[in-house]
């Protein structure tokens, strides 16, 4: 076991460093020139070549692209994320810890209602399947993966905060403020985990090892929850690990919707305004998500799972 | 199995239903006590669509009606010409060299510095040392020296007239006067410590990208406003701002970009909201690239011209909200007050001037002249919808005439790229709008800078009209003057390399108890003190 979690600590590495320099390669690719860039975001009435070049020279644009990205990279190393373009005053590190509190926030309850909602339905929409819950459940399901993010949450404030008059429109503040926006983004993730959760369930039914439950005697309840559920889980439990990170990656869209200040609306300003410290960083930091989650739930199964500790033995 | 599983109702379904919904909506119920935030009195709740930044005013880096609140500068740019503001008077040398400023007596920054010729000098100080950064203005060349001989006079001294003076200096970027205490060490090119100025407003909180709290300045010297606090919430959704307002989360949506035709037309007869829009303040045109060998022939820009149904655009895209543009500036803009004959719509008389021109209609519907097709690209901001709208209807419409039209739509900065670099053969493009226009796009124009020196490089008059603007600005007759802006006006109009389509307006919607909601000579000023509640 400790060997496994070495192994998979060293072999980040490198892939992080993968990350690191594709997502540099690819900045570095976008057109327009992030010094002129900066100037036009700045409002510059009128600028200049000079200026441009005065501009490239300050913000250290006009080095060599590999040594830009081995002092990028040993800036980082050190903690030091870089300065933005587009507002020299603030630092990038800053800027994301200024923002990914909120995002961290809205993510998780974005986890709970995920969790919550989808666990109930998906079990009994499998029990009872064909019944009237289940058929209303499979709507449900098709109708908010067909729905486009921006749609629902329009819809939802409208509903909610205009009609039924409950919560805020937007905006940053207690939890009130933050149920609609964590509904939108958990929406879509309820309905694919519904389906995930009812397939399992059904499949698992149809398995030797119920019918030699039912065979022992055992409670339906007791093999529903204890055999079918529990086995049914265990895919789930490695897609919400690659989901976790999504959700924090993923709420661009609801961040504007809601006015939310979070890091997805820092990252889209960031790509609009080729701010490239403040979208390395980002990239940089979602990168570092997926790899850390990818392996905390890879090593949480392995610890859960005998038959995975056997096969490896 | 399943007809033993129905029987035995392992879980009971309806309880296991209440569960998951009581477990989410379990969070809703502090969502009540939330909501009841009393509304102050005296608080207007405005919005914009991002955060204030950087509000240091002499670079442009942050939110102008926020500096607008805050700072004021030496003359103001009114109705009729210019106004006192920091300095009580002005004299100008004959030779229009020498600027002598009264400085008004008794003014202080709300941190209590006294805003007198010192200060002035100050700022100017500072922002001289960062001179390069603001050479867009053309008296930043002109500009010779700044003197304070006593606490009440300022001068400024120019190499040569130059007239568009007082009103660069009425614009309030770069020349705002900030508290010289604010500044750091006399400098604020590198940032200032404060943001502290002498306007009827002070800025007292800002929470990054959520909303920025401005008090009336208890001192200001001039009409104390009747709004006594102003919170700017930040909500960059189009949509979610209106649906703000509807709730009465905010009293008020105001600017270029914040409300859609759409949404204003709806709420116009409504009687819940108050609408108003401003005269023009800016020109949406398409610029026609004189290099491309097409439309190099000016008979085909001015078949675009009579081939654009403004009407139609003004009226279909825009509701009305945006009245059709006949010129490149509207009449309103100073000196642009001139008799020039708009390109009517007239799709026969278009296709009349292509066939005289040489360009005949083939069999594929797409005229040609000596081998060469009209096949021209039309480039939008893929970040803008109406763009895209007006672009497509324009592609029906010059199709009809035998005009082939590709659109093709960028996300901004590349459509800027492209429309600096001249490479496009039709661009939109908006003009700078009040008060630089038409001095100092018009001066802008000169250089490679923007996309109308590509556009007018291959015009052959594009000399005497650079020549022209060039004495512009330094003429010290004001009938020379507009004699000046009428030769490069009607030059440019009858070179037709500018389709002028919809006038911009300011656009605000508000609730209904707010009065006094209107607009000012400079685009970006919200005029907060003019503002009031009724009965309240």
């Amino acid at each position: 076991m400790k060997n496994y979690v070495i192994m998979r600590l060293l072999a980040t590495i490198p892939l992080l460093l993968g990350i690191s320099f594709l997502c540099f390669v690819f900045i570095n690719l976008i057109p327009s020139d992030p010094a002129e860039v900066a100037l036009r975001i700045r409002q510059t009435p009128v600028i200049t070549e000079e200026l441009i070049a005065r501009t490239r020279a300050e913000l250290g644009l006009d080095q060599p692209f590999l040594a830009r990205y081995f002092h990028w990279l040993w800036d980082c190393l050190h903690f030091d994320l870089g300065v933005s373009y587009t507002n020299p005053a603030r630092t990038v590190l800053g800027e994301i810890g200024r923002c990914l509190p909120a995002t961290l926030e809205l993510a998780g309850l974005s986890l709970v209602y995920v969790i919550a909602l989808s666990l109930p339905i998906g079990f009994l929409s499998a029990v009872y399947k064909d019944s009237w819950f289940d058929r209303l459940m499979r709507g449900f399901v098709f109708a908010a993966t067909a729905m486009p993010v921006y749609w629902v949450g329009l819809l939802l404030i409208w509903i909610v905060s205009i009609r039924l008059d409950l919560l805020p429109t937007s905006g940053y503040g207690g939890l009130s403020h933050l149920i609609l926006p964590a509904f939108t983004v958990a929406l879509s993730y309820i309905s694919t985990y519904i389906r995930l959760i009812r397939n399992n369930m059904l499949e698992n039914m149809r398995e030797d090892y119920v019918l030699y439950a039912q065979a022992r005697g055992l409670k339906r309840r007791a093999i529903l929850v204890r055999h079918i559920l529990k086995n049914s889980l265990q895919s789930c439990v490695t897609a919400i690990g690659m989901s976790i990170p999504q959700l924090i990656a993923g709420t661009i869209v609801v961040e504007n919707v809601f006015a939310w200040p979070g890091v997805g609306r820092l990252c889209i300003a960031s790509i609009f305004n080729r701010d490239y410290p403040v979208i390395q960083a980002y990239v940089l930091l979602v990168g570092v998500l997926f790899v850390f989650f990818n392996l905390a739930f890879d090593i949480l199964q392995y610890a859960a799972d005998p038959r995975l500790r056997e096969r490896k033995a | 199995m399943h007809a033993s599983r129905r029987n035995r109702k392992p879980l009971s379904l309806r309880a296991l239903f209440l569960v998951c919904f009581m477990a989410a909506g379990g969070a809703l119920l502090p969502a009540w006590g939330g909501n009841a935030a009393a509304q102050d009195a005296d608080t207007l709740r405005f919005v914009n669509y991002r955060d204030v930044r950087d509000l240091n005013p002499h670079l442009y880096a942050g939110e102008m009606y926020a500096q607008e609140m805050i700072y004021e500068t030496l003359v103001d740019i009114g109705p009729d010409g210019y106004r006192p503001c920091l300095a009580e008077s002005w004299e100008i040398s004959p030779d229009g060299r020498v600027y002598t400023f009264k400085i008004r007596k008794g003014v202080t920054f709300t941190d209590g510095a006294p805003c007198d010729a010192y200060a002035v000098k100050a700022n100017f100080d500072a922002i001289l040392e960062n001179r390069e950064r603001h050479t867009w203005l053309e008296m930043m060349r002109l500009l010779e020296r700044v003197e304070a001989p006593d606490a009440e006079t300022f001068r400024i001294v120019m190499s040569r007239a130059y007239y568009p003076m007082l009103t660069e200096l009425g614009v309030t970027r770069p020349f705002a006067m900030i508290s010289p205490r604010a500044m750091k060490n006399g400098s604020t090119r590198d940032g200032v410590n404060a943001y502290i100025g002498t306007g009827p407003y002070k800025l007292t909180k800002v929470v990054t990208d959520e909303y920025a709290v401005f008090e009336a300045n208890e001192n200001y010297w001039g009409e104390k406003p009747k709004i006594k606090r102003v919170v700017v919430k930040v909500i960059p959704d189009n949509q979610t701002r209106i649906l703000a307002l509807e709730k009465g989360e905010i009293d008020l949506i105001w600017g270029k970009n914040m409300l859609d035709a759409d949404a204003l037309n709806k709420y116009r007869d409504s009687g819940e909201f108050g609408v108003a829009l401003s005269s023009p303040t800016s020109t949406r045109q398409i610029v026609l690239n004189g290099q491309n060998p097409v439309l190099a022939d000016v008979s085909v820009r001015r078949a675009l011209q009579h081939a654009t149904n403004r009407e139609a655009i003004s009226r279909g895209v825009f509701h009305g909200v945006e009245p059709p543009a006949d010129t490149l500036y509207a009449r309103s803009v100073p000196y642009c007050d001139i008799d020039l004959k708009p390109y009517e719509y007239d799709m026969k008389k278009a296709a009349a001037l292509l066939d005289k021109a040489g360009w005949k209609m083939g069999e594929d519907g797409v005229r040609a002249k000596d081998g060469l097709r009209m096949e021209l690209g039309l480039l939008y901001n893929s970040n803008s919808v109406t763009e895209k709208t007006i672009a497509e209807y324009l592609q029906h419409e010059y199709g009809k005439l035998g005009v082939r039209v590709s659109l093709r739509g960028e996300e901004e900065q590349s459509y800027r790229d492209n429309m600096k670099n001249g490479l496009f053969d039709m661009i939109f493009n908006i003009c700078w709008g009040t008060p630089y226009d038409p001095q100092s796009s018009m001066a802008a124009m000169r250089q490679r800078v923007y996309g109308d020196y590509a556009a007018q490089l291959a015009l052959p008059d594009k000399k005497e009209i650079d020549a022209a603007i060039t004495e512009i600005l330094s003429s010290t007759d004001e009938k020379r003057r507009r004699e000046l802006f009428a030769f490069a006006l009607s030059h440019l109009h009858e070179d037709a390399i500018y389709i002028p389509l919809t006038y911009e307006t300011n656009k605000a919607l508000f609730s209904s108890r707010l009065k006094g909601v209107g607009f000012t000579q400079t685009q970006y000023e919200v005029p907060f003190s003019k503002m009031y509640f009724e009965g309240r």
